[in-house]
């Protein structure tokens, strides 16, 4: 699966179909910090996502 | 039961929910807070401390949604411009579009106006006290602004994620005066009384909230945290609330009770006038004097 990560490059994962909150912790990243889409859309850290998707993770930045 | 697909799992609660319910459900928590803190009433003019980051940015769009609930309220938002360069300029746009699209009427005020120069030039060799120094001369900032438009409330974005951090940090520091004097106490002194409407909604909610309101910015993180506690504390606390879902609200629930066996006795030293300025303050002189001083201003 195609990743983009929070500072937009780009790291494909060779993994069978996985919760969302796997590919993050593989990632090193805690799901409190971070939203996730599957193609676009948001989808919530347990949802089980293929090798076809495509995951964008955006880290919520402090402040504001 | 629901069949939308969920864009949020609220570990904490145990809950899934879709778009439209995760929507609903933070509109219903903060009228709660708002409605069970008696936050605001009948005729009031709310001030919106603005930054144009994500927190002020949801509380604004909440608040516009729940007008109509509230009777009699008006808002209107305010910007403190601290002169942050590669930081502000970015977020102080964002509030300008934001606040146009909403109709809401927007004031700036700058640090330059307001303290002779901008942030980045206050703090030449003391970086690492930029969290308190702005906090400080934010909040007075702030003050102006709200006395000047005519207002009878500050509302700032803190969210329970914020809220948490501050109350481990005060314990951290063994800060017990400020632990128990920084919510409803306010309303004690003669500044206008804040109000924090997001107290309990997390971080992650607020900002798929915006994100499913189409009103997410990528914005920068301002350049000065990483010299802060505050970013150490952010980090051991979400690695405990991913662990330990619930522990924010029970840290929040910890400074409630202290709050509750603390009423009446005098943890906090009597609010008195600065000797220099006049404003509220619980020693001789206020913190923005004490600050002036050593700052030269
Ligand atoms: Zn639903
Ligand atoms: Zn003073």
């Amino acid at each position: 699966m195609k990743i983009i990560l929070p500072d937009q490059s780009i790291q494909t994962l060779d993994r069978g179909s996985t919760p969302v909150e796997n590919v993050l912790s593989d990632l090193g990243i805690n799901s409190l910090e971070v939203i996730v889409s599957r193609n676009g859309k948001l989808v919530s850290e347990d949802t089980v996502v293929g090798a076809d998707d495509e995951i964008r993770i955006i880290r919520i930045a402090h402040g504001g | 039961m629901c069949v939308e697909p969920a864009v949020i799992y609220l570990r904490y609660a145990k809950r899934h929910l879709c778009r439209a319910h995760l929507i609903e459900d933070i509109e219903q928590r903060v009228l709660s807070t708002v409605e069970n803190k008696k936050l605001i009433s009948t005729g009031d003019r709310i001030a919106v401390a603005l930054s144009g980051g994500k927190d002020s940015t949801a509380l604004l769009i909440l608040l516009c949604r729940l007008l109509p609930a509230l009777k009699d309220v008006s808002l209107v938002a305010i910007t403190i411009d601290e002169g942050i360069t590669s930081y502000r300029e970015d977020t102080v746009h964002s509030a300008e579009d934001l606040t146009r699209r909403l109709g809401i009427e927007h004031h700036c005020i700058s640090f330059t106006e307001q303290f002779g120069d901008p942030l980045d030039d206050l703090l030449k060799g003391r970086e690492s006290q930029a969290c308190s120094i702005c906090g400080i001369l934010r909040k007075k900032a702030l003050n102006i602004g709200a006395h000047r438009v005519g207002a009878t409330k500050l509302a700032t974005g803190h969210n329970l994620d914020d809220e948490a951090q501050s109350v481990l940090m005060n314990v951290l520091r063994g800060d017990l005066p400020r632990l128990v004097r920084n919510s409803g106490n306010d309303s004690q002194s003669a500044f206008i009384q804040r109000i924090k409407p997001l107290a309990y909604i997390s971080e992650k909610e607020i900002a798929t909230y915006l994100i499913l309101n189409d009103a997410w910015k990528n914005l920068p993180e301002c350049p000065y945290t990483r010299y802060a506690l505050r970013r150490e504390v952010r980090t051991m606390l979400t690695t405990l609330e991913y662990r330990y879902p619930g522990t924010m609200l029970r840290l929040m629930e910890s400074k409630r009770k202290i709050e509750y066996y603390c009423a009446g006795s005098m943890v906090c030293e009597p609010i008195r006038g600065c000797r220099e300025c006049g404003d509220p303050c619980s020693g001789d002189i206020c913190q923005v004097c004490l600050l002036r001083r050593s700052l030269g201003l």
